[in-house]
This record gives structure tokens, sequence and C-alpha cells, in this order.
């Protein structure tokens, strides 16, 4: 036990120098990387919320980051509303989308949903790229996407952007510790240990799935709005299967069905890309086996490692 | 270990997060003349990526690698031919001072360099995505495109039709908002000089099975095959036309469906292909005889297209800016804005103010056998169009 | 009529393409992601020998092969580690491979596309129902049907067939039965990648071979395997056939639309008949 609380604090620590550093260091390179790196944790705390503490693993995350993106991009820039605003659309759009998404995927469970999902994403997918061209710009996507407009800083500056960034990471990791605590967040991992006897106990497990499915989805339209910003431009890129493929792997690298896991593991997949891209232009090769042997050896991720437990949290 | 010089500004906490950053870099003289270039080299588009890298090299060897008196010095960045990685590495460029941002090769990565570029007001030069929206009317102030546009190769493939006497086309296109303009716009025009559309698919971007619309095709009265779709589409299209022989009796075109590369990946099929040719190294005149010869020397082959437009467009930016004698960015893009090259290994180009794209010749070409040294397959520039005939004014 | 010649050489590529993932998946319970990775790697290699040997055939034989043995190097170095533990830790091992595969095939042969030409005999078209049918298209008809036809009697009427389906249903009953698991898994998954590889070198010919090939046939992969019933050999032959004689029928009238009509197929039979639309077994979830 007092592994486990000092393996928690670890992390924690991590974590915050982490966010810390840029702030002290003038370097615009750290600014720019930890951004990147805490929107895409942002995303994986949410997907983990599904795959890892309730148990789904879902294919389709991409859509609905995606999502989020459009909605901001398209409110702010072709009907005027400010970015905040844009900001919680994005998240009601994700959220909406999800539970769009969930009328069809929760009818099946297990590798079932993970394909079906995966076929909406990627059905959304070609109908950005395509067909609702005159909406979403098609495949070559919207430039010029917006950054907030608040308190008259300059949030174009990428040091007071990464503020923004930070603000709204942490109330999402808050809000994120809070409901995994709370009755529901063990509502949800007793659906991930036994649906049929979460059910036997009263539980209603559609609904919860449903739920658990809802908040993940505004989480990647929040991060997907932010993504956009960040980087002044959306395209349906965002919504390939190779996008929810990505978070599944900073997810499981980090430890899924932990809280600060998949934060860690959005840092290290960034990290070594970002390291090993300037050293060989055969980085993915290398990540691939960085991967590889990830999960042959460390079965609960980062997260397994600093807490010591190589059992405790694997799926049925 | 730059990046992990925390120390070294500690407490700087307020300073660092008031600083707008590129201002101060731009101040002063920068210690070199740093270019990012920001291509794919990895995936279906590596091979662009790498030669263009050859081309932009040779042109800064070429001038012994200095400009302005101070070194040149590239970074090269893999976007994985994706926004998000081309934006994120561009930006971590622009942290160290770029003077100039150098690509993508998927238009889809050179909008989002070109949202970046006017963000941060540096220069951004553009050798290859052929999107009409890179250059708009009173676009991008910072972005010039050097190359061609799929607009004017499209009136190369009406101009082409006409000379060739093509009365009836059937044409396959991209499902794709630019090559979907593009047809339209061709229809139109073709229409207009007496040319009947018999047919349009739309295909799927990717597609890799035509052998239906290739059988609507054959069974059609078309004389012509106009191809609106290039790279991996054209190449597999004109694969699988060749196995029913469309060849022999329908004369297959289009935009940049064939060069010595898609030709060699395609393999007999493509002879008798025609296609527009961004840039070939047969030309003839003393800037391309210069530049194809150092090139064979420096990488022991042809210069491609890409190899060639990146050259060129990356000679011509340096040409100016060395004229300017100046490290001001806004002086750079007033200069370059209004030059004229006429020592391009194309002949001539005019940078237009209006929407900074080049004004250019066009350059249509048939696969033919080639005899060593030349590749098995190779292109013979059959007609010059001129500008004139391919864009319309301001 | 000439549409339904194209369409079922449409439907034997994708039965090509999509047998060894649905082998996989029946009998290992592995979804390989690097399927498509295992297929460009099939490609390049069949070129590599096409190249040195001027043979297609000889390409068609020993292509696959080496892949195979890929195929178990995988398999012996990287799944056996995870049998013990949930499917989803296979799915991600066969991802990271696609990484591997894909770097170390531009390590090889480098960006350059590559091509094979169609083979000699099969360079002419034949005349039929007034069009002018490819006869390398029939090729794949019938070297497709061939394949389909001995898959089916190796699993279904073969005692090696009754050796994998006893090790995939109950391991550890077959293995007090003296069937050696490990190694009857290792094959599978060597038949698996053999099977990919295959696919990779009849749709060259095709095709340019480029380092993005993979990628774009593993969808088209999945679509066959779900609609056929996950890792039924059998569904995967009618699903192959449904989806390319639709396909046909989507290019001959509605161009534009036919990627959207396969996700609508592919999703209508997730809904409503998830364990596949040619399935025995009805709804397993």
């Amino acid at each position: 036990m007092t592994r486990r609380i000092i393996g928690q604090a670890l992390m924690g620590i991590i974590i915050a120098v982490m966010i810390i550093v840029p702030f002290f260091v003038q370097d615009e390179q750290w600014v720019n990387l930890v951004s990147l790196i805490l929107i895409w944790a942002l995303f994986a705390i949410g997907f983990d919320l599904v795959f890892g503490v309730t148990g789904m693993l879902s294919f389709g995350h991409a859509a609905l980051f995606g999502a989020g993106g459009y909605a901001l991009t398209i409110l702010t820039l072709s009907y005027g509303v400010g970015f905040i605003p844009g900001l919680f659309a994005a998240a009601i759009v994700g959220a909406v989308l999800a539970y769009l998404m969930g009328l069809f995927a929760l009818r099946v469970s297990g590798l079932f949903f993970a394909l079906l999902t995966l076929a909406l994403a990627q059905m959304m997918y070609i109908l950005a790229s395509n067909k609702l061209r005159a909406i979403t710009g098609g495949l070559d996507g919207i430039p010029g996407v917006p950054r907030p407009d608040l308190f008259g800083i300059n949030f174009y500056d990428n040091h007071n952007y990464y503020g923004f960034i930070v603000a709204v990471f942490l109330i999402g990791l808050a809000l994120m510790a809070l409901l995994r605590g709370s009755p529901f967040g063990r509502a949800l991992r007793a659906v991930q240990a036994n649906d049929v006897r979460a059910a036997q106990l009263g539980y209603n497990v559609h609904s919860l799935r449903q739920s658990a499915f809802i908040v993940s989805g505004a989480y990647a339209g929040v991060a997907g709005a932010l993504l956009a910003s960040l980087i002044f431009y959306i395209s349906p890129q965002m919504l390939h299967w190779s996008t929810s493929g990505d978070v599944l792997i900073m997810t499981v690298l980090g430890g899924k069905g932990t809280l600060l896991g998949p934060i860690l593991g959005v840092a290290l997949f960034e990290l070594l890309k970002e390291e090993l891209s300037q050293i060989t232009q055969y980085w993915y090769g290398i990540l691939g086996l960085v991967f590889i042997f990830a999960t042959i050896f460390l079965r609960n991720g980062i997260a397994g490692m600093f807490q010591g437990d190589q059992d405790e949290g694997d799926m049925q | 270990m730059k990046r992990r010089n925390f120390l070294r500004s500690a407490g700087a906490l307020t300073l660092a997060s008031t600083l707008p950053a590129p201002m101060v870099l731009r101040a002063a003289t920068p210690e070199d003349y740093h270019i990012a270039g920001i291509l794919s080299f990895s995936g279906a588009y590596g091979l662009i990526g790498n030669d263009m890298r050859k081309g932009a090299e040779l042109a800064v060897a070429m001038r012994g690698g200095e400009l302005l008196g101070k070194k040149v010095r590239f970074s090269w960045e893999d976007d994985e031919t994706k926004p998000q990685p081309a934006v994120q590495k561009a930006s971590r460029l622009l942290a160290e001072g770029t003077q100039l941002m150098f690509g993508a090769v998927s238009s889809a990565s050179t909008l989002a360099l070109q949202s970046l570029s006017t963000q941060r007001k540096v220069p951004h030069l553009v050798t290859i995505s052929a999107d009409d929206s890179i250059t708009k009317m009173d676009g991008a102030r910072y972005s010039f495109r050097t190359s061609n546009t799929l607009a004017m190769e499209m009136n190369m493939c009406v101009e082409f039709v006409k000379k060739r006497g093509i009365k009836r086309v059937y044409a396959v296109t991209a499902d794709y908002q630019a090559t979907r303009s593009a047809f339209d716009d061709f229809a139109a025009k073709a229409k207009a000089a007496g040319v009947e559309i018999v047919g349009n698919d739309f295909a799927p971007l990717g597609n890799r099975d035509f052998s239906v619309i290739i059988d609507k095709m054959a069974r059609s009265d078309a004389d012509g095959i106009l191809v609106v779709a290039t790279g991996n589409d054209g190449v597999t299209f004109c694969k699988q036309a060749g196995q029913v022989g469309m060849g022999q009796n329908k004369v297959l075109f289009g935009p940049v469906l064939q060069d010595e590369i898609f030709a060699a990946a395609t393999g007999e099929a493509a002879l008798g292909v025609n296609s527009g040719v961004r840039y070939h190294f047969s030309l003839d005149n003393p800037a391309n005889a210069e530049f194809v010869t150092a090139y064979r020397d420096a990488n022991g082959d042809y210069p491609s297209a890409f190899a060639g437009e990146a050259f060129d467009g990356l000679r011509w930016w340096m040409d100016v800016i060395e004229a300017t004698d100046s490290w001001d960015v806004e002086t750079w893009v007033d200069a370059f804005e209004t030059s004229v090259y006429e020592n391009s290994v194309e002949g001539r180009k005019e940078m237009r103010a209006c929407d900074h794209q080049a004004k250019q010749v066009g350059l249509w070409g048939e696969v033919v056998k080639g005899e060593a040294p030349l590749p098995d397959l190779t292109m013979k520039i059959t007609e010059e169009f001129s500008a004139n005939s391919l864009f319309s004014d301001c | 009529m000439s549409i339904i010649v194209i369409g079922l050489s449409l439907s034997f590529l994708l039965f090509l393409l999509a047998a060894g993932l649905t082998l996989i998946f029946g009998m290992l319970g592995v979804i390989n992601f690097a399927h498509g990775a295992l297929y460009m790697l099939g490609a390049f290699v069949g070129y590599q020998i096409v190249h040195m040997t001027g043979s297609f055939w000889l390409g068609l034989l020993f292509a696959p092969l080496i892949v195979a043995c890929v195929g178990a190097l995988i398999e012996i170095l990287a799944l056996k580690q995870v049998y013990d533990r949930d499917h989803i830790f296979q799915l991600l091992l066969t991802f990271g491979f696609i990484l591997v595969i894909d770097d170390a095939t531009k390590m090889i042969w480098g960006f350059d596309y590559k091509q094979v030409p169609t083979p000699e005999i099969f360079m002419a078209p034949i005349s039929m129902f007034g069009s002018q049918i490819p006869s390398y298209r029939l090729f794949v008809i019938g070297f497709g049907a061939a394949v389909s036809l001995a898959l089916f009697l190796l699993l279904d009427r073969s005692k090696w067939g009754m050796i994998i389906r006893a090790a995939s249903s109950d391991p550890e009953m077959a293995q007090t039965l003296g069937v050696n698991v490990n190694r009857v898994r290792t094959g599978v998954f060597a038949l698996g990648a053999y099977l990919a590889a295959l696919g990779g070198v009849v749709s060259a010919p095709l095709v340019p071979i480029e380092l993005g090939m993979g990628f774009s046939v593993i969808i088209d992969c999945f679509v066959v395997v779900i609609i056929g019933g996950l890792g039924n050999i059998r569904g995967a032959i009618l699903a192959s056939l449904l989806l390319g004689m639709t396909r046909a029928a989507g290019y001959t009238y509605a161009t534009e639309w036919v990627e959207l009509l396969t996700f609508a197929l592919l999703i209508g039979t997730l809904m409503f008949r998830p364990a596949g639309l040619f399935s025995t077994k009805g709804r397993s979830a």
C-alpha cells in the first residue's frame, strides 16, 4: 500500500515538474512540446474513462476529438462565437456525438464494440473529407483557427496560450479525479470487473456505459478544440483511425485504468517521437520496438512500474 | 541538450510569459540563414520529400553555402504528410529563429504551414503543392508558390485537347475538392471549344480498383481519357487501363499523370500517356544545363520534377534576398512579390503580387522509351504552352 | 454481364487480401493489425524476386514463404508472450509491428515506387460480353477460387484443420491429447502471414508498390472479416462476393458513393448481426 502511495506521489511530482518547467524556460520548444502533451493527455484521460475504467475498447475516439475541433473552428470562424463559448460547444458536440455513436455501438460489446466504433469513426472521416466539404473544408481542412481572446492577454504568444492550456488541463484532471472517486466511478469499475454481476447488484449497466462514453466524448471534444487552436488549423486527419490508435498506444504505455498513467504515456510517446525524429529517419520503427517491449514487459505501463503492481488492473 | 537547460532562466516566469519571443529573435542579425524544411520523409510521399531536399541543398551548395554573407543552415523535418506534425515541427524550428519555411508536400500540410507563416510573419516557400487555394487573391502575405497550380495544369489539358483534335472526353476525377473544381473548370472550357464530355466518374481518393470505370470508358466512344488524379491513383489507373490496352485507341492524359517516377511505377502501360510536366531535365537552356550537370554529379541521377522545382524556387528566393542586402523580412517579401526570374531552369518566371503565384510557361509531355543514360521510360516534352494562355489576369 | 465478371474479380481479390486476417482471427482470436504491413512486405519481396529472376511465378511461389517466416518470428518472439492476457494486448503488439515492418521496408527498398509487370501470358485482354476483360483479372478469379477452396478443405475437411480447430477452441484439452498447441499457433500465424503476402504478390501487377499500400487495404480487410463473421472462412468468401458485387454495381451507377456504401453495409451488419451476416452462430455479443 505504501509503495502505491509513493508511486502515485512520484508520478504526480514528475507531471507537476513537467507542467511547471515551461513557465521558467524561455526556450519555446519546451512550451510547444508540453502544450501538445497536455492536450493529448486531456484526450487520453477521457479515453481511459471508457477504456481503462469501464473496460470498453473504443476505436472511434478520433471522431469525437475531431468533432470538437471542428465545432470550435466553425463556430468561431463562421458564426462569430467567442472562444470560450466555442470551447464549451466543443465539449457538448463531443458529448452529443458520443451519445449518438453510443446509440449504435453500445448495442454490442467487446471486440464488436471496438470494430463498430472504428467503422463509425472512419465513416465520419470519409464524410468530413468528402461529402461535408462545404462545412469542413474537405481534406484541405480549415486554416486560421483562432485562440482565446481574454483579459487582453495575447494568446497568440505560445507562452500565454500554454498558461491557458494548463488551466483547462488542471480543471479537466481535477474533475476526472472527483468522478473516478465518486460512486459513479466505482459503479463503472464494477461494470468492468463483471458486468453480469453489476447488473445483478442493481446497476443499470447500459446507462453507466453510455454515461462514461458521453463524458469521455466531452473530454475528447475539448482536447480536439485546444489542438486545433494550438496549431491554427484543422483537417479530417484528426478523425482518421490512426488518431484513435495513437491515443490507445499512449494510454497503454502509461498504464490504463490509472489517473496519472495515461499522462505519462502521452509524455513518453511525444518525447520519444520528438527526440528520435531528430536522430534518425527510422524513428517510427524504433518507437514501434519500444512500444512492443513495453507491451510485453510492462503489464500496467509506466504507472505499473511506479506502483510496483504487475497484475492488478488487467482486463478480463 | 539545449532544451534541457532548465536552470538558465529559473525565476523568469513572468518575463517568459510576457515577452513576445519571435519579436526578440528578429531584432538582431542572426548567426546564420536558417531554412526550416518541412516535408514528407516517410510513407507514400517520402520519395518526394527526399528529392526536394536534394534539389534545395544543391541550390544552396551552388552559391557556396552562403546568403547575405552568412552560412545557410537547413533543418529537415518529416511531417508524416499530416498537418499536426507539420505545424508542431515548424513551431519548434521557428522558436530557434527561422528565416524561411520550405514545404510541405501535401496541400493540407502546406495550408497548415501557411496559417503559421501568416501568424508568425515568417516567409513561406511552396514548390510542389498544387491546390489552387494556396495562392488566393490577396491571400497570405508571407507565402509564395513558384511551382504550377492545378488550374494552370487544367488549362494545359484544354490546350492539349484542342491541339490534338480530341472530340469526346471521358474523365475520371479524384473525389477531392481541388480536383472536382479542376474538372468543372476543364469541362466548361472544353465545351466552349466544342469538345463533348461523354462521361465523368468521381472515384474515391486512394481508389485501388478502376476496372469498372475503365470498362465504362472502353465501351464509350470517347477518344480522350482525362485522369484528374495524381500520385498513386493516377499510376493505378494507368496500370489497370494498360491491361485492357486502352491506350491503343484512346489518348490518356491528365494534369500531372506521369513523369519518370510515376512511369517507373506504372511500367510499359505508361507508354503514350500524355501529361502536364512541372519541370523536366531535358529543357534546353543554360540555367538548366548547369543545374542538371551539377545534380548528376552530386546524386548520379537526373533530377525529378520535385527536385527541379525545389531547386528553382529556392534559388530564385535566395537571389532576390541577396539583392535586397537586408535582414528585414518585410523588405524580402516586398522584393520577391514583384520579382521576375529570367534565369529559371524553366526559362522565365514572374511573381504575381496579387496572389503570390509564379506566372510561368506550361510544359507538356508524353511517355516514351528512353535509351541509357535516360531512364527506361522517360517524358518527351512535346508542347510548351505560353504563360498567357494558362493564366488569367489578376 | 461483364459487370459480373469484373465484380467476381473484385470479390476474389478482396478475399485474397482478407483471408489471412480471417484465419488468424478465427483460430487465434487475434486481430492482426499488421496484416496490411505483411501484405506490403509480400509485394516488395515479390517485386525483388521478379526483378532478379524475371519470373512472376517464382515471386508468387517464394515471396509468401519468406513472409511466412517473418510471421512465425513475430508470433514466437512477441505474441507468444501475451496469450495469457487480454486479447487487446495482442492487438497492441501487432500495431507496434506495423511501425517496425514499415520502417524495415523503407530501410531495405528505399522510397522509390516499384512495379511488377503483368505476367506475359496475361498481357492481352479477352473479349467477353462486349467488354475487354483483362486476362489477369480472370487469373485472379481462378486463383482466388482455388485458394478459397484449398483453405476450406484444409480447415474444414483435413486432419490438420481438426487439430487447428481443437487447439483454438480448447487449448488445454488439445494439449493433453498430445497436440503441440504452441507449434500450432505459430503455424497458423505463419499461414496468415503467408496469405497476406500472397495477396500482396497477386495485387502487385494491379497497383503501384509503395510504402503506403498496406495502410490502404487494412480497412477493406476488416470489412470483409466483420461482414463474413469474425474468423469464418466460408463467411469471408461470401462477404467478399457480397462486397465485390456491391462495389462493382456502385462503381457502375454511383461511383462517388462506393466508399460510403461499403461502410453502410458494414455498420448495418454490426448492428443487426454483429456476429456477421454469414455466421452460423448468430449473435454472440
